[in-house]
């Protein structure tokens, strides 16, 4: 019983650990978007584009509450509006627009395309002030040595509103440098839960396209938790290299189960094994990196990959990357990059203790369904 | 919650800054009416009316306790009244009428419609002697460039009594914003909750009024918290293009949902999704309310109804300050810049 009661408390900690799930610590900036925008209270859906001429408008700190800027006792909608260019884009890695903490709720447009958004604007308004805004810019919206242009269409309630809080910049992932296929882009998905999802025959055209690595909530599934899975048809390049390959998904909120070509090649739950998930309750914060089978990838046709992701509650999705193939090298110094991986699970006595008495299962997760 | 709010406001003019939207330090004085009033002892509910003759009335002071002025001892019903210009140079301006401290309980009358109320009269008496009184007079009640009749009922329970003190005065709001629909005006009001009161098409035939904005413990609802709805229907005369509109609310106490023709457009606070569960307030009472409406929700020139929820957690309740009305966002925009202008001079 004791050990019971202790449990759930750890329960309740880690609980309150995974609001805060999307970080941008782990990204290099390439491009910092802080200093003056240009700002305009309203409402209009003219002033998502590239096009609109905002010279009129006014200037604005950002990041910065617009209370301090002039607009004290403001509450509604305002709309921010930035030019910038890029002259480096990497190539073969995600880029994201970080815009840090937005009160209350944001709808960014990346040259006119919406790429994200948090929160629910009135009448059926819900706030999403505490979560960091990390939006994957899609390569073909994003415009090397020319001007890009990036609208905010922000609504706060009251009391303070706007960008308040940084970082606030263009961002990518260096991990990516270690992937040899990218898978990171438009993948397919659907909210629920269904066997018949994992395999290569099943017609996914219906579902609905999602941006990975990407929180879900910031695309259209805001109140969402529970099963989601994810379908992603792919070919290798010819002469792709040989040897033992990985599949690194990043991370994800909270639980996977990852299927290629139909058959299951893991879950979080390996992780521990190897490297990175350290206890329960930690499952979101862990990267995920699963080894390939031999024979298991088609080298001449179309592969399959359906992730099925279960989110106990916050956000959820695939929200992290890297996302996609690795060699054998790679896999290891990535590992050795994040985990000081050397040969020990464990970094310290207590990590060992949690994971002695809180198991290697998933207990924290009594909606989870593990016999599937 | 915000109990003293106005006299807090105007003595702290200097701190707060005249940026705020509607706040009341913004009033300035437009015209004083500290000085004779035609004044009787008694109570006819005809000494409302602007009608009324009151030219055999004996002239008083004020403001000053009835009993330096030669009524020493009494105790009961009062009529105080005055005629008064107000110049249409203050059309666009929030008008206001400061009749100072009151002791005990008074109602005030431009016209011979009730402006407000404060205070209990018998048999409920309660008095209000410590509040400061101001206010708002609704611009359809106004006589622009021609007299304008006040009538003061007064009811004073013991020793001093009457107009005692204060800066009396006709006063205007700053920075006001100029309106393309005010709806500062009476409003029918009915306590209590029920989602059906938000229907364009719900009889409020029974409903009392009141005055918006005002709190409703100064409008015959003293003490009372919990649920209420307002309601207000509207012709939105225009001949213009097709421009978004924004529905400015002032502040309410606590919480609001307001609907306009049967659709919510805005919220502040959150209200329980089930009757009976607890509601958490903060300072929502702060807020000042602007919610934009969504494109074809306002029917052009033919009546429009808004319903307004209300939650009060405790003390003072209700929409209690302006603006409250529609304007063009384009109007909005510019008037925002215009404060921002002078924050940065």
């Amino acid at each position: 019983m004791k050990t019971k009661h202790f449990k759930l408390f750890i329960l309740f900690l880690f609980l309150f650990s995974t609001f805060s799930s999307v970080r941008a610590e782990d990204l290099r900036r390439i491009v910092s978007l802080s200093g003056s925008w240009r700002f305009s209270i309203g409402d209009d859906s003219k002033w998502a584009s590239p096009s609109f001429d905002d010279s009129g408008w006014d200037q604005i700190s950002v990041p910065g509450k617009w209370e301090e800027q002039g607009y004290n006792d403001y509450n509604g909608y305002a709309w921010y509006r930035k030019t910038f260019r890029i002259s480096d884009i990497p190539s073969n890695s995600p880029v994201f627009l970080v815009l840090g903490r937005i009160d209350d709720v944001d709808e960014v447009y990346f040259n006119g395309t919406e790429i994200g958004k948090s929160g629910k604007f009135p009448p059926d308004y819900k706030t999403a002030y505490d979560r960091t805004r990390k939006y994957l810019i899609p390569s073909d919206l994003i415009k090397e040595n020319a001007e890009n242009v990036i609208a905010v269409k922000v609504y706060d309630s009251y009391l303070e509103g706007g960008i308040i809080e940084g970082p606030t910049g263009i961002y990518t992932d260096e991990d990516n440098e270690l992937i040899a296929l990218n898978l990171s882009g438009k993948w397919k998905f659907q909210a629920g839960d269904n066997k018949g999802w994992r395999y290569s025959d099943y017609n996914d055209e219906g579902w609905s396209s999602i941006e990975v690595p990407s929180v879900w909530e910031n695309q259209g599934y805001e109140d969402y938790d529970g099963y989601g899975w994810y379908r992603l048809k792919f070919n290798l390049p010819q002469n792709f290299t040989t040897g033992e390959l990985y599949l690194s998904l990043g991370k994800i909120d909270d639980i996977d189960d990852v299927y290629l070509n139909g058959e299951h090649i893991g879950n979080v739950y390996d992780m521990r094994k190897d490297f990175g998930y350290r206890n329960s309750g930690g499952e979101y914060n862990t990267r995920r990196v699963y080894k390939i089978h031999e024979g298991l990838l088609n080298r001449n046709g179309s592969n399959l990959l359906a992730v099925r992701v279960y989110d106990e509650q916050g956000v959820g999705g695939i929200y992290e990357g890297p996302v996609g193939i690795m060699s054998a090298e790679n896999a290891r110094r990535y590992k050795n990059r994040h985990h000081n991986y050397n040969g020990n699970r464990y970094d310290s006595f207590w990590e060992y203790m949690f994971d002695k008495f809180f198991g290697n299962d998933n207990s924290n997760y009594d909606n989870y369904d593990n016999d599937f | 919650m915000v109990r003293n709010i106005f006299l807090s406001l105007i003595i702290c003019l200097s701190t707060l800054g005249g940026k705020m939207f509607g706040r009341d330090g913004n009033l300035v004085l437009l015209q004083s009416l500290e000085g004779r009033w035609q004044f009787s002892i008694g109570m006819n509910e005809d000494w409302t009316s602007p009608k009324f003759n009151d030219t055999s009335w004996e002239l008083i002071r004020v403001p000053s306790p009835w009993e330096d002025e030669g009524y020493n001892g009494y105790n009961g019903y009062a009529f105080y009244r005055k005629k008064i210009t107000i110049s249409s140079k203050y059309k666009d301006r929030m008008l206001y009428l400061n009749m100072g401290y009151i002791d005990d309980v008074d109602e005030v009358y431009l016209n011979g419609k009730k402006i407000g109320s404060t205070g209990s009269f018998p048999p409920n008496y309660s008095t209000a002697y410590n509040a400061e009184r101001i206010y708002y007079i609704p611009v359809e009640f106004i006589n622009f460039d021609g007299p304008n009749q006040i009538a003061v009922k007064v009811y004073d329970s013991e020793q001093e009594g009457g107009i005692v003190s204060g800066d009396i005065g006709l006063y205007g709001g700053k920075n006001t914003v100029t309106l393309d629909v005010n709806l500062q005006s009476a409003w029918k009001f009915q306590p209590g909750d029920d989602l059906r009161r938000k229907e364009p098409d719900f009889d409020d035939e029974g409903w009392g009024e009141i005055f918006v904005p005002g709190k409703w413990e100064n409008q015959g609802y003293r003490d009372y918290d919990g649920y209420a709805w307002y309601r207000k229907s509207f012709v939105y005369k225009t001949t213009g293009e097709t421009e978004k509109m924004v529905l400015l609310m002032g502040k309410i106490n606590d919480l609001d949902q307001v609907y306009v023709n049967g659709t919510l457009v805005g919220s502040t606070g959150t209200f329980p999704k089930r009757p009976g569960e607890k509601v958490s307030t903060g300072d929502q009472y702060l807020a000042f309310r602007g919610y934009y409406i969504p494109d074809g929700l306002l029917k052009k020139n033919e009546k429009n109804i808004i319903a307004v929820r209300v939650f009060d957690s405790g003390r003072d309740g209700g929409i209690y300050e302006g603006p409250v009305g529609l304007l063009t966002q384009t109007k909005y925009i510019d008037y925002w810049r215009k404060i921002k202008k002078e924050d940065d001079e």
